[in-house]
């Protein structure tokens, strides 16, 4: 049987698989029936309250933390900031052969994510807004002999100025640049003018609340990446690197600060509507367009404001199902408030974050990867005059991978992800739940959400995009 | 003349996400069914500790 798959961003390949699309979402679907019974009858403590951190080798925290490799490590994502902008503005504009493109929206955007919930806050040492505002700051300091004031940071907004980012960034590289036909639709041009925006912004913001305050509450990519290094088994504590139990970091990420439950359902969203757009609703978004076009807008601004108004539709209802769980779950009796059971478990959202990015781009980033290490990094304006490492002529081999591998890692991925995330969300229901019986029967609910987020993630990437 | 027997499924495509959807709704139907007979069972054990303990068999 042949079933034509979005491998993300318009990637197509045909897959023989031994059974319909559809049976993996059953199979997947009964895995997480049985692991909930599973953890209902033998998981009846907390296990992820307490991180357990221990230092690991000293001399790690030596090395890393030096001055020379943080020195290095910023200094290195300033100049590649500083290579995306310049290629972004003065390069080519075939998105495909400019180094902006591939730099910001594949190795950056889909690579830390992945390194993060590995190795744990790895962005934070290449951030390169937090290198500059370092630098600018000890500059500060050393010219004013006092170091810069700044302003309270509101704190009842919490992490939703990131939130608000990230749906910016996404629309920025799906809705503004879905041009089509390549891996990112975005203009170069664009890439390179938004990088410059938002490098002013987030110094100004840095300026106005402290580097580290913004990093930690409005900075788009800390915060993102950040979300997935809480799955990592390695953590920074008091400047010395350590172990500590894989996931249970999570658990207080979203209960610490406000917004983060924005934060985790805005990726969730926005991951589901870049794999929708050219399979699931392709349809009902070209029905949509011709309404508008026969309303009497434009072309561009016809495919703009039907993709946005289904990115915030995915937003609505990718919240809507998790509230519907948390609402589940509080009728079970001994059940806290609504809000604090919604922050309470956002953090079992994450892992399901993480799956769906491996499952929609997992293909986009190993095909993307080798364009970005070859021609982008020899000639990185794209336009065939310079090559800097003799790659220049290299191509991408999409046989790389055989398509029924890719589906088996989207199933795996997706799988994995919210059989984790069932078990972040018993876990926790045994802490406001202290009675086993309880706590499972308020997760018959998170159970349900599970299965339809599964269901939903496999759906996407089963349409064909025709 | 067979072979120029021409199946209409072109538009069965379109009805593909129904069987994404059946197992979310076993799955809600189980949920409420198990939620139910739990709350049936409460209120039966509420009622029997309010007139007395109820009578083992």
């Amino acid at each position: 049987m042949n079933l034509a798959l979005p491998y993300a961003h318009a990637l197509v390949a045909k897959q023989d698989l031994p059974i319909p699309a559809w049976l993996f979402a059953w199979a997947a679907s009964i895995v997480l029936v049985i692991s909930f019974f599973a953890l209902s009858a033998a998981w009846r403590k907390p296990q992820f309250e307490e991180e357990r951190w221990r230092l690991s080798a000293a001399w790690l925290t030596t090395v890393l933390r030096s001055w020379p490799i943080q020195i290095l490590c910023g200094g290195l994502a300033v100049f590649l900031l500083g290579v995306g902008i310049y290629a972004g503005i003065h390069g080519t504009e075939a998105p495909d052969r400019n180094f902006a493109i591939t730099f910001f929206f594949v190795t950056a955007w889909i690579g830390f994510p992945f390194v993060s919930a590995i190795f744990g806050d790895v962005f934070r040492a290449f951030n390169p807004w937090r290198a500059i505002a370092r630098v600018a700051g000890g500059a500060y300091r050393l010219l004013a002999r006092r170091p810069l004031r700044h302003l309270a940071y509101p704190e009842r907004l919490g992490r939703l100025p990131a939130a608000v980012g990230l749906l910016g960034f996404v629309w920025l590289e799906v809705v503004y640049g879905s041009s089509g036909g390549v891996a990112v639709g975005l203009e170069p041009h664009a890439a390179g003018v938004a990088a410059c925006v938002y490098t002013g912004y987030t110094l100004a913001m840095m300026a106005l609340f402290g580097c580290e305050t913004w990093c930690a509450r409005g900075e788009v990519f800390s915060v993102y990446f950040g979300m997935f290094s809480q799955l990592a088994p390695f953590s920074v504590k008091d400047g010395r690197i350590g172990r500590r139990r894989p996931l249970a970091a999570a658990t207080r990420w979203a209960t610490s600060v406000r917004g983060s439950t924005a934060v985790v359902i805005a990726s969730i969203a926005t991951t589901s509507f870049d794999g929708a757009e050219d399979g699931a609703y392709k349809a009902a978004l070209e029905h949509v367009e011709k309404w508008l076009g026969e309303a009497g807008v434009g072309p561009l601004a016809t495919i703009r404001i039907a993709d946005t108004i289904f990115m915030a539709a995915t937003v609505a209802g990718v919240a809507i199902v998790y509230l519907l769980g948390v609402k589940g779950m509080q009728s079970v009796p001994g059940a806290p408030r609504f809000k604090e059971l919604a922050r309470g478990f956002a953090h079992s959202l994450i892992p399901i974050a993480l799956a769906y990015l491996i499952a929609h781009y997992f293909s986009l980033f190993v095909y993307q990867e080798q364009a970005q290490f070859t021609y982008l990094l020899s000639d990185p304006l794209g336009t065939s005059t310079t090559d800097l490492f003799g790659t220049a002529e290299y191509g991408i081999d999409f046989s790389a991978l055989a398509p029924n591998l890719i589906w088996y890692v989207q199933v795996a991925a997706l799988l994995a992800g919210h059989v984790l995330g069932l078990t972040l969300a018993h876990d926790k229901a045994l802490v406001y739940w202290r009675d086993y019986r309880r706590a499972s029967r308020s997760q018959y609910w998170m159970l349900a959400v599970m299965v339809a987020f599964t269901c939903f993630g496999l759906y996407l990437l089963s349409v064909g995009a025709s | 003349m067979l072979g120029a027997v021409v199946i209409p499924s072109a538009h069965l495509g379109h009805w593909l996400w129904v069987f994404y959807v059946i197992p979310v709704l076993i799955v809600i139907a189980g949920i409420i069914r198990s939620t139910r007979a739990e709350k049936k069972r409460e209120r039966e054990e509420k009622g029997g500790t309010k007139h007395g303990p109820k009578p083992r068999r």
